[in-house]
């Protein structure tokens, strides 16, 4: 029962992570990120093309070709953060309208081309990639002890990658010299500049990995949640993990909270109604906890939340 | 004449249509369309079509060209009001948006706000019975206070507890979305269609099928509304002390606090407008264009409504343009997709390249300035 509420919170709240750290990076180097939506679902419809036509060619089992998704997944997503990049820095466009239209462009393409594709190479009409669920584990021993041992019960392959993946995120972004310099172009970016370094050249590698990043944890909530990619993907994960890095105050660990407390409340709130055993409608009440919290909490947290200072602004470098 | 100077007049020649700047903030989107639709044409002919009828057929299936047979009743004239019918929450939303926009606050929440007043105007007044007089006013008030109430609960939190609109926003789109799916299947549920029941036709704000000569058309009242609307909201935002405020607020909050106008203030206001614009954006949506409301599905106009309003430069009478260009291009999709052989899909993806490229229209006025500076440079060097 506790352990059902930790085993489906943490596999909704991992690739939610993920998909906020793309987003701190992208924010903390100073480009406003409302894109993330749209790059995780560019990417897990990438990873879920590459997946179903290697499958189809080869004739593999798609659930073997689980890290291939994952892979292609991190390329779509980063492919497709170049236009946010390129508009944003290049381009000059206000950052808030890229992410917007990047959204819309993600899930029509996407739903255009799943449709197309499926009707010229398999001949169907499906307006989705089928992949089923991905295989979990469970590491013995440890599942043992008692309410811990759930975080080691049932686990997704995916999880283990993102917890790697997190701590290196966090290490490259408040360790080294690039996170320093990543850190201060959303700071203060003349100063950067000063300091001899490529401001425009940073920001752009931020988004990119925000991108990546979005792109894994899109494929994740592919091979978990709907076990298919759809349009259905599009269900605002991507805006979730915005709300969840801002309650987290651009910062990884208190994001990582963020995430968790929504993981558990939505599974909690879930588990709440079907113990109850509820009619079905009543979920739908229980659904709105982790949101509603969310909410309240925030009323007493966001006093001290301070968004990077030179967030969305257009780096010109005349001017000081 | 060297072959740089040929390049220099190709370059020049290109850039002549959006080089007057006092043109610009029409000629830019008008190019950025012109240049999403030559990409649509190019993804069409990829796909072995061809785009120029099928640009046609989509303005035909609008109501704008005639087509070629009609089914009883139907028109050219019917197709067109369907149109408008369709357009009618897009133009509300938007100005949404743009007054947001205007005061610097981004609202994301239209979508929960238009459900939240569409739904509590479904069962205050569309289950009522009430007479159609009575009805279509109150529809539109609930709309206006529920609209501008939730807006300006957003505005409150910012201003007294420093939340990001955006993800209040968010939070309360999603709340607003299970708990009305919630009343709606435990309360008013049409088992037949599983959406929530149909509201009286006294209370809809599109007279459905009214038979004039020997045509039967949907007459959507809200649509003239909408016009009214934008009127008034570009005369409030041009001409009155609060447009002045909400912008001065909007283009530099510091500033406008030295100005001595009260920020707080500012912002609830501006959400409170924003919202109600939202809320009549639901009532024309759910008790207009539809009569009835489908559980947990936010309406994708709330989205849809950012881009539109962004195309419209968050300019009222700009919004009610885009608002036409992109509904024609939804509205006539069916008809496109049944002539041409081409997924209706394609329609969205001709919206999102229009909004891409309207996206870099600040690039473009920049490349064009700094052109028109190095011509005039030259110039001076010659002489």
């Amino acid at each position: 029962m506790m352990d059902t509420v930790i085993i489906d919170g943490l596999s909704f709240a991992l690739p939610l992570f993920i998909i906020a750290i793309g987003g701190i990076y992208s924010e903390k180097s100073g480009i406003t990120n409302l894109a993330l939506e749209g790059f995780q679902g560019f990417g897990a419809f990438i990873g879920a093309l590459s997946a179903v036509l290697i499958a189809n060619a080869f004739n593999t089992d798609i659930q073997s070709l689980f890290y291939v998704a994952l892979l292609f997944a991190m390329i779509g997503g980063m492919a497709f953060s170049v236009i946010h990049a390129v508009l944003c820095i290049k381009f000059k466009a206000d950052q808030v309208i890229s992410g917007v239209v990047i959204n819309i462009l993600a899930l029509a393409l996407t739903t255009f081309l799943t449709t197309q594709i499926n009707a010229l190479v398999f001949g169907t009409a499906s307006d989705k990639f089928q992949l089923g669920v991905s295989e979990r584990f469970t590491i013995e021993g440890l599942a043992d002890i008692p309410v811990i041992g759930a975080f080691f019960t049932n686990v997704y392959p995916f999880e283990v990658i993102i917890v790697v993946i997190a701590i290196f995120a966090w290490y490259l972004l408040y360790k080294t010299k690039y996170g320093m310099r990543l850190r201060a172009c959303g700071e203060n970016p003349h100063s950067v500049d000063a300091a001899g370094v490529n401001v425009l050249k940073i920001r752009f590698s931020a988004v990119l990995i925000s991108g990546l990043l979005s792109g894994l944890g899109g494929m994740c909530f592919a091979y978990s949640i709907s076990a298919n990619f759809s349009s259905s993907i599009y269900m605002g994960y991507g805006f979730l993990a915005i709300a969840a890095l801002i309650f987290g105050n651009w910062r990884i660990l208190p994001t990582l909270a963020a995430c968790l407390l929504f993981g558990f409340a939505k599974s909690g709130g879930s588990f709440i109604a079907q113990s109850m055993a509820l009619p079905s409608s009543f979920t739908d009440l229980f659904m709105i906890l982790p949101y509603v919290l969310t909410l309240l909490l925030l009323i007493f947290f966001s006093k001290s939340n301070r968004a990077p200072k030179a967030l969305g602004e257009i780096y010109d470098k005349g001017k000081r | 004449m060297s072959k740089d100077k040929i390049k220099r007049s190709l370059r020049y020649s290109l850039i002549r249509p959006i080089s007057n700047e006092k043109w610009q903030p029409i000629s830019i989107p008008l190019v950025a369309i012109l240049i999403s639709f030559i990409a649509a044409a190019i993804v069409i002919l990829l796909i072995g079509k061809n785009p120029l009828q099928a640009f046609y057929n989509l303005l035909q299936g609008a109501g704008i060209l005639p087509k070629a047979s009609y089914a009883g009743y139907k028109s050219m004239l019917t197709d067109f009001l369907s149109l408008l019918n369709a357009m009618t929450p897009l133009v509300f939303a938007s100005l949404a948006v743009a007054v947001a926009f205007r005061a610097g606050l981004f609202n994301i929440g239209v979508s929960g706000q238009m459900l939240v007043s569409g739904f509590l105007a479904t069962i205050i007044v569309g289950y009522s019975g009430l007479d159609a007089i009575v009805a279509k006013p109150l529809v539109l008030l609930i709309g206006i206070v529920a609209g501008g109430l939730m807006g300006g609960l957003v505005g409150w939190l910012k201003y007294k507890f420093n939340i990001n609109e955006v993800v209040s926003t968010i939070m309360l789109n999603y709340i607003a979305q299970y708990v009305i799916s919630f009343f709606i299947q435990m309360y008013y549920i049409d088992p037949v269609s599983r959406q929530s029941q149909y509201v009286s036709e006294a209370a809809r704000l599109t007279l459905v099928n009214v038979e004039i000569g020997n045509l039967k058309m949907d007459i959507p009242l809200g649509f003239i509304l909408a016009i009214l609307t934008a009127v008034l909201i570009k005369f409030i935002m041009d001409k009155t002390v609060v447009g002045f405020e909400l912008k001065a607020v909007g283009s530099n909050r510091k500033a406008a606090k030295y100005a001595g106008i009260n920020v707080g203030r500012n912002t609830v206001l501006a959400m409170v407008i924003s919202g109600g614009l939202a809320g009549l954006a639901g009532v024309t949506y759910y008790l207009g264009y539809f009569a009835s409301i489908q559980p947990k599905v936010l309406s994708s106009i709330g989205f849809d409504s950012i881009a539109v309003s962004l195309l419209g430069n968050s300019h009222p009478i700009g919004v009610i343009f885009s608002s036409f260009l992109v509904s024609t291009i939804e509205q006539g999709s069916t008809y496109m997709s049944s002539q041409a052989g081409i997924r209706q899909e394609i329609s969205s993806v001709i919206v999102g390249l229009i909004l891409l490229f309207s996206a870099c229209g600040v690039y473009m006025k920049y490349k064009v300035s700094r052109l028109k500076e190095k011509e005039a440079n030259r110039k001076e060097s010659e002489a």
